[in-house]
């Protein structure tokens, strides 16, 4: 780390109070087949520093991709003109340090030898069991990313913590044409530690099943139907619900969970959880703040059990940070780290077996746009299965379902078993609620 | 960045395995981000970003890798390291390269590095204050602006350099009212491939202000939207997202090449109503999708899409071009070093027709004003698209009536653009950012009022009553 005192030297010169650095690297390794032949190959290795410093009583901050001999000046200089700037009454924070760390090893060595070329063998292997499982099969791309990172915080009060992680992801997509000559497109992808441990055949059949279950798939009738939301349309709508868990959100009045503590604000079914020391591609034992990160139960059984905190937002509301501060383009905001649903007793199947006559919403879109966190409110095109005598039926597409977050996780009637860990981060179930408004025909 | 002599042994050493073409992007950025929350100035921060991309192409097969390292050693590494990809024999080779000339569009008559922060502050804070002071209803106000100035290198193995300086400045807005237990947002974010000339003299911000609170306080009355099938009018500027979403993705080359567009094989066939005719033009001064040169090095161009309803163009990359025995035509992008380039838009907007607006409306028996557009995505393969409404309005009668709230308009690229009936004489860009393969790049949307003879709505207002 002595290439870091520098910046720790010049620093005090400058009158800076305290200093803390953030230093990232990071290598990804990636590519994809297209009908079974290599399209695209992809190799990085990439590094940034990112700086705040207390000056003049504030915060400021910089950061760099940089790194050569005038980047210690670029930093330090950037940070008090940027401190100046500031006028915002909020306390500045640089962390001395939490009393203990939950460190863990959760770097994949068997990931990191594993040679490229066995790799490619593996997954174009798997592209050809995508494309020769099912003649109605157009198209199939696959790709493979893998990225390792090494993130290290230092300050002015000796603080350093390092942490290594690395993970793969396999991604396979197919399109396919029906009767109608339209063209409907399926996809599946899964975290993997460890390629021999992926079950190809397992994995080809449900992205060629995703693809071909949606054949003659039309817009149902307009109405209030009873629901089943997939683990992929649950976790984008518990996202959306728990942005409002954000103490920032919550202070400046934008939160509709403001002054909610220990009330009820779901259904008593929901029980949610973050387990940022959850060993996973997303682990966490520190936040971006240097603070300790632990488990937590945000809703229990329906009840609003805790706010996220990061220092700043901790100190306003006098209490402790709960290891949710998260950094984007310098500023420390608030994130969930490993969000888990409470899974319940009932599987797929016998979730849609107790739901009798309704539909299964497998996929939502447009939650960016058609999804306004602030006031709960959605309205987002969505595709799934109509069921019928608690059995899956015809295919539905082109429909919105449109609703209140809160209005959703209140109605839940049951929770599924199927935990599955979606690209947010969020390790979800399939959720029975008890209506939904759908647009359609 | 980096010498002719440099880029020469890299481009050597990247293409010694048999690689047809390989190309060193480089890349120096620094951005700077000031945020006002609740007229009070939280963060401000400078950001450097530094890089090289290198990529190298043989038949239908690209390689791609970045770094940070842009000396001799890590450019020469990354190189090698990419060529270790294929296994043949070396086929072209560079003996020297010429520095092509570049225009001199998009460049800032007030630089932002020379103008002064604190005058930046005072402008958000006044707008943070008409925000404010508008209603007692607003409780949030955030105030922005970001700027950064790029610069870009690219060397290839036709032994071509180019150059390119890109500068751009935006303001975001945001209002948040409340009351009665209800909470609307809304924003804008005014922007340009311009410098403080922009803010100073071409828009008024404190304008953008006003009508940014007084559209979050007009939905805090809103009634739930009706869904169902209904004509939609859909106001000009941002709705131009309709046309980037539902038709302008599917005809970028990205998609199309592997024939996984719903557009793909389909130039010189009737796509859209022959009422419609739209185009990409990376070549406005200053707007804010535009550039001298695209990623590739390529001369960015008007390129002419749809053509009286007729498919007349694609957006095309040189590697996808390749599937589709097409040259690139200026539309190559990516977000930045870390990125593989691939055809995207640039300012892409339906070409003005004859209605008055007010025609477009008056002749409406029944349907919904989409007067402003929040984002929205689409599916290339199936062309299935969803819109969020921002700011939605009932038409009854030929009137506008009651704002309304939580409407999502869905479809089919290829059923909408069928389905325009009415071209209004009011043709406006707005700015987006648009996220693709190769990352979020500025993008301008744009179109006059157009009126879409029926669209799903999706809202929680129940069926529509129609008397």
């Amino acid at each position: 780390m002595t290439k870091y005192k520098k910046f720790f030297i010049k620093a005090k010169e400058e009158n800076l109070e305290a200093l803390e650095l953030t230093i990232r690297k990071s290598s990804n390794f990636s590519f994809s087949f297209f009908n079974n032949e290599i399209d695209s190959y992809k190799m990085s290795d990439s590094f940034k520093i990112s700086a705040r410093g207390i000056y003049n009583g504030k915060i400021g901050t910089a950061e760099s991709e940089k790194f050569d001999k005038n980047t210690v000046d670029y930093i330090i200089s950037r940070i008090k003109e940027n401190a100046m700037l500031l006028d915002s009454e909020d306390k500045p924070f640089i962390f001395k340090g939490s009393k203990s760390y939950k460190k863990k090893n959760v770097f994949n060595k068997k990931l990191a030898i594993t040679t490229a070329q066995e790799k490619l063998q593996k997954i174009k292997s798997l592209d050809i069991k995508v494309k020769s499982a099912s003649d109605l099969i157009l198209n199939v791309e696959t790709q493979y990313h893998e990225q390792a990172q090494e993130y290290t915080i230092l300050n002015s009060y000796g603080l350093k913590l390092t942490s290594k992680t690395n993970y793969a992801l396999v991604y396979s997509s197919a399109t396919a044409n029906d009767e109608m000559g339209e063209t409907k497109v399926g996809f599946a992808y899964r975290f993997i530690s460890d390629l021999d441990n992926l079950n190809q055949e397992e994995f080809a059949k449900e992205v060629v099943e995703k693809t071909i279950s949606q054949f003659g798939s039309a817009p149902c009738a307009s109405g209030k139907y009873k629901c089943v939301f997939s683990p992929s349309a649950t976790s984008s709508l518990l996202e959306a619900l728990l942005s409002n868990v954000s103490a920032e959100q919550v202070q400046k009045k934008s939160s509709l969970l403001a002054d909610k503590l220990e009330q009820k604000v779901c259904s008593s079914k929901v029980t949610v959880t973050e387990s940022p020391l959850k060993k996973n591609p997303f682990f966490r034992y520190f936040d971006d703040e240097g603070v300790a990160t632990y488990d937590k139960t945000l809703i229990k059984n329906g009840v609003l059990k805790t706010y996220a905190y990061n220092l700043q937002t901790a100190y306003k509301d006098q209490v402790q940070s709960t290891g949710n501060g998260y950094k984007s383009r310098g500023k420390i905001g608030i994130e969930l780290v490993n969000v888990a649903m409470k899974p319940g007793r009932l599987n797929k199947e016998q979730l849609i077996e107790k739901l009798g006559k309704g539909i299964y919403i497998d996929d939502i879109s447009g939650v960016h746009s058609g999804l306004h966190p602030e006031s709960g409110n959605f309205s987002l095109i969505a595709s799934g299965f109509m069921i019928e005598n608690g059995k899956k039926d015809k295919p539905v597409s082109l429909i919105t379902v449109a609703g209140n977050i809160f209005d959703v996780f209140n109605d839940v009637i049951a929770v599924g078993n199927d935990l599955n860990l979606q690209f947010n981060g969020y390790e979800v179930p399939s959720i029975l609620i008890k209506k939904i408004a759908v647009s359609g025909k | 960045m980096i010498s002719k002599k440099l880029a020469m042994d890299v481009l050597n050493i990247a293409t010694k395995t048999g690689a047809d073409f390989a190309e060193i992007y480089l890349e120096e950025e620094n951005s700077v981000d000031i945020s006002v929350d609740n007229g009070k100035v939280e963060t401000c921060n400078d950001s450097l970003t530094y890089g090289a991309g290198i990529r190298l192409l043989k038949d239908l097969q690209s390689v791609y890798g970045y770094t940070n390292d842009i000396t001799a050693k890590g450019l020469k590494k990354l190189a090698n390291d990419l060529s270790a990809s294929f296994a043949g024999e070396r086929i072209i080779e560079v003996k020297t390269i010429k520095k092509v000339k570049q225009g001199k569009k998009n460049q800032p008559r007030i630089p932002y590095d020379s103008y002064p922060r604190e005058k930046i502050v005072e402008m958000l804070k006044q707008a943070s204050e008409v925000m404010k002071n508008y209603d007692e209803s607003i409780v949030r106000t955030t105030a922005s602006f970001a700027y950064d100035i790029k610069k870009v290198s690219i060397f290839n193995t036709d032994e071509k350099q180019f150059s390119d300086a890109r500068t751009k400045g935006r303001a975001g807005l945001v209002a948040i009212a409340s009351k009665d237990g209800k909470i609307e947002t809304f924003y804008s974010a005014p922007g340009a491939q311009k410098g403080m000339e922009y803010f100073l003299e071409e828009i008024d911000l404190n304008k953008f202000a006003k009508e940014t609170a007084t559209s979050a306080v007009m939905m805090l009355s809103a009634i739930d939207c009706p869904s169902g099938k209904m004509p939609v009018v859909i106001g000009n500027g941002f709705g131009g997202v309709i046309f980037h979403e539902a038709c302008g993705h599917s005809l970028e080359a990205t998609s199309v090449a592997k024939g996984l567009s719903v557009f793909s094989g389909k130039k010189g066939e009737k796509i859209a109503s022959s009422i419609v005719s739209a185009v990409d033009d990376g070549t406005i001064d200053g707007a804010w999708g535009s550039g001298n040169i695209d990623d590739e090095g390529n001369k960015t161009q008007r390129n002419l899409l749809i053509k009286n309803g007729i498919l007349n163009s694609y957006l095309v990359d040189n590697f996808n071009g390749r599937r589709m025995n097409e040259k690139g035509n200026g539309a190559t992008r990516r977000q930045s070093y870390k990125f593989e380039p691939t055809s995207r838009m640039s300012n892409t907007f339906i070409l003005p027709g004859k209605s008055t607006p007010e025609e477009i409306i008056a002749n409406t028996k029944y349907g919904l004003y989409a007067k402003s557009m929040g984002g929205g995505s689409v599916s290339p393969a199936t062309g299935e698209f969803n819109f969020a409404v921002n700011e939605g309005y009932l038409i009854q009668d030929g009137k506008i009536t009651h704002p309304v709230r939580g409407a999502t308009l869905i479809g089919s690229g290829k059923d909408i653009l069928l389905n325009i009936d009415m071209v209004g004489n009011d043709l406006k860009r707005a700015q987006g950012m648009c996220g693709s393969s190769s990352g979020m790049i500025p993008a301008d949307v744009g179109q006059p009022t157009i009126r879409v003879s029926e669209i799903t709505v999706g809202g929680t207002g129940g069926e529509i009553n129609n008397d």
